[in-house]
């Protein structure tokens, strides 16, 4: 962006992708949707404590269609891998994923038959989060380098991997 | 005093009736799948009118029959007749064993409905079945699942990881397995073990000294 200063009408100059990835990084709605206890720590950063609206990710929206960044919060079982599946494919492009915690990066200490060892084997993952559990802090450094990603150009989701 | 909920060695089987007391106000009832139905039908009548659980447990080993299915019948008695017995709940356990290689006993869906996820998620766990279960279907694994998760004899990792080397680096089973990628011995890495875990520290001992 250039400001010029010299004419007698302040104006700004731009290209319409800078304003764009500026728009988008500064308004990534999450999806509403908890899997397990990371859930409550990514509660917790909604809060007034953390407040996760500072960057803009205040808005957790139930519908995936309005989402722009699904949080893996906990370890996800087999059964509710397909629904996962589902809820990502539901979202618009672009899109973008944040594993948050251990299970949901590895499976964690939930090495059995009943849970997905890393979720990147059922939907693409942007960021990986580790802790059992993570703090809302490192929730907070998840959503600000996927803003990082979406500033220096990357679009999420499927193109991005193109 | 040893605990009574030390469970069996390898390949023996227990009968938890042998080895725990009754509890207070829990009467414990073992009965053949044959007189299952008529046993929970007059202790319906007798007024259990709520069935809290209905559980199950695997022995693996025992013979002839290997399973237990549980049922958990309380009754809140209104028809005391002193004044401590108004409101005192009696509870009741009746233990039935089945056994494979077609574990199978009546429903009791008709009589207390509570019966009827409990028993769908001991088909789904244990693979007992329930004869006259309306409605016989999978309840927490997922519908196409194989196999029934919650038997002794069902590998933790799933069937298909079973025999894949787990991501720890210094468990027992990697270490019998060989030479680990790390260029440690087999011996060093049993010693680092015990250390770590503070355990066989004398052990550890005399081995260094007789090397």
């Amino acid at each position: 962006m250039a400001i010029g200063s010299d004419s007698p009408g302040d104006f700004l100059l731009t290209t319409v992708d800078s304003v764009a990835r500026w728009a988008q990084s500064s308004s990534v709605w999450p999806l509403t949707m908890g899997l397990a206890c990371c859930a409550i720590e990514m509660m917790t950063a909604t809060a007034p404590e953390y407040d996760i609206a500072r960057l803009g990710s205040e808005v957790f929206r139930a519908s995936p269609r309005q989402a722009d960044l699904m949080i893996v919060s906990g370890r996800l079982a087999k059964k509710m891998a397909p629904v996962i599946k589902r809820l990502y494919d539901q979202m618009a492009e672009p899109k973008w994923v944040i594993s948050m915690g251990a299970c949901a990066s590895s499976g964690g200490i939930f090495d059995n038959y009943a849970i997905v060892q890393g979720v990147d084997t059922v939907i693409p993952v942007d960021v990986y989060m580790p802790g059992c559990p993570p703090t809302p802090d490192g929730l907070l450094y998840a959503v600000n380098l996927i803003q990082q990603q979406i500033k220096q150009g990357g679009r999420g989701g499927i193109l991005a991997r193109a | 005093m040893p605990s009574s909920q030390t469970p069996p060695a390898g390949g023996t089987a227990l009968d938890p009736t042998a080895v725990r007391p009754d509890i207070d106000d829990a009467r414990i009832l073992r009965v053949a799948p044959a007189e299952l139905r008529a046993t929970l039908e007059r202790l319906k009548g007798e007024g259990f009118a709520m069935l809290l659980d209905v559980g199950a447990a695997d022995y693996p080993g025992r013979e002839p029959a290997r399973f237990d299915v549980v049922y958990h019948l309380l009754r809140l008695d209104a028809r005391a007749t002193t004044i401590a017995g108004v409101g005192t709940p009696e509870r009741v356990r009746v233990l039935c064993a089945v056994g494979e290689p077609d574990p199978v006993v009546p429903t009791v869906t008709d009589l207390w409905p509570s019966a009827d996820w409990a028993e769908r998620e001991i088909y789904d766990l244990y693979g007992v079945r329930f004869d006259g279960h309306p409605d016989l279907r999978r309840i927490q694994m997922p519908d196409d699942w194989e196999g029934y998760p919650l038997r002794k004899d069902y590998p933790l990792r799933g069937p298909a990881r079973e025999r894949t080397p787990r991501p720890s680096f210094a468990l027992k089973s990697n270490v019998a397995a060989g030479t680990p990628a790390s260029g440690k011995t087999a011996a060093a890495l049993q010693r680092q073990i015990a250390q770590a875990r503070g355990q066989n520290a004398v052990n550890v001992k005399t081995e260094d000294k007789n090397p």
